[in-house]
């Protein structure tokens, strides 16, 4: 069990900022897609030019490794992409 | 005195959010070996469901080799995430029981029950399913591959777009 305690403090601050961000919330899911709230591209590319800074920083360092587990397969990634995309602005979560 | 009054604070900026999460994703992956994920605990909690009550329908290739089957780091991830942000709604005061969750969706599609709650599940289905086909959500393959430069990430946030904004259209119509 002792080896999941990374795993629930990394989701609880996960869970923590999703949270105080709004982004729990239907109506800021949905208003990204209406062009009027645009706060969950604002979370999520602050995130990415964080993490890719950080990252790439780590790697190049040689402190860490980057996880391979994202193959890309254009029609997958795409069609999964839309199907996704048709339940996030349905369900707004 | 400044940070409790921060942590108190029922909504943040979505740029600090973001940063934070950031930084949380880089910490991950220096102290564990892995980058955030959201969806993955649910396809291998579905797994172990489906096993348990159907060895038969449970024993294919997806379950065994795609996403193993059985509780394990996603799904403690997961239960971060619920214990996480219901902490930080308590914290910040803005935690309600409610049968249908948004003002917004109240005020343009009514107070009805059962209509939020079928496009809350249906939407989920799809959501979840799509997740699956792409081999990641938001979290796991939009932030935690795009912040590694993977394609697929970027292709990803392409197709979430693509339909997204037309369901919204639709959903919305004269009030888009």
């Amino acid at each position: 069990m002792l080896q999941y305690v990374p795993a629930l403090i990394i989701g609880f601050a996960f869970g923590w900022l999703l949270q105080k961000a709004g982004l729990t919330r239907y109506s800021k899911i949905v208003n990204v897609f209406r062009f009027t709230d645009l706060a969950v591209l604002k979370f999520m590319m602050s995130a990415m030019v964080v993490g890719m800074i950080g990252v790439y920083a780590l790697k190049d360092l040689g402190l860490v490794s980057l996880v391979g587990t994202m193959p890309t397969y254009i029609v997958g990634n795409l069609v999964g992409g839309l199907i996704f995309g048709v339940g996030m602005a349905g369900a707004g979560y | 005195m400044r940070v409790i009054k921060l942590l108190r604070k029922s909504e943040w900026s979505p740029y600090l959010g973001g940063a934070l999460l950031g930084l949380l994703a880089v910490l991950s992956l220096a102290f564990t070996g892995r980058l955030l994920s959201g969806s993955g605990g649910f396809e291998t909690l579905g797994g172990s469901i489906v096993q348990a009550v159907s060895p038969a329908a449970g024993d294919n290739i997806y379950w065994k080799f795609v996403m193993p089957a059985g509780i394990g780091w996603s799904v403690f991830v997961l239960l971060g995430i619920f214990v996480g942000a219901l902490v930080a709604a308590l914290a910040g005061r803005t935690f309600k029981w409610r049968a249908v969750s948004d003002d917004q969706w109240i005020r343009i599609f009514g107070p009805a029950r059962w209509k939020r709650w079928l496009v809350l599940f249906v939407g989920a289905i799809l959501l979840e399913y799509g997740a699956g086909i792409a081999g990641g959500c938001t979290s796991g393959l939009a932030i935690s591959g795009g912040l590694q430069l993977a394609p697929s990430a970027f292709l990803f946030i392409m197709g979430m777009f693509m339909s997204g904004i037309p369901t919204a259209m639709i959903f919305y119509r004269g009030r888009y």
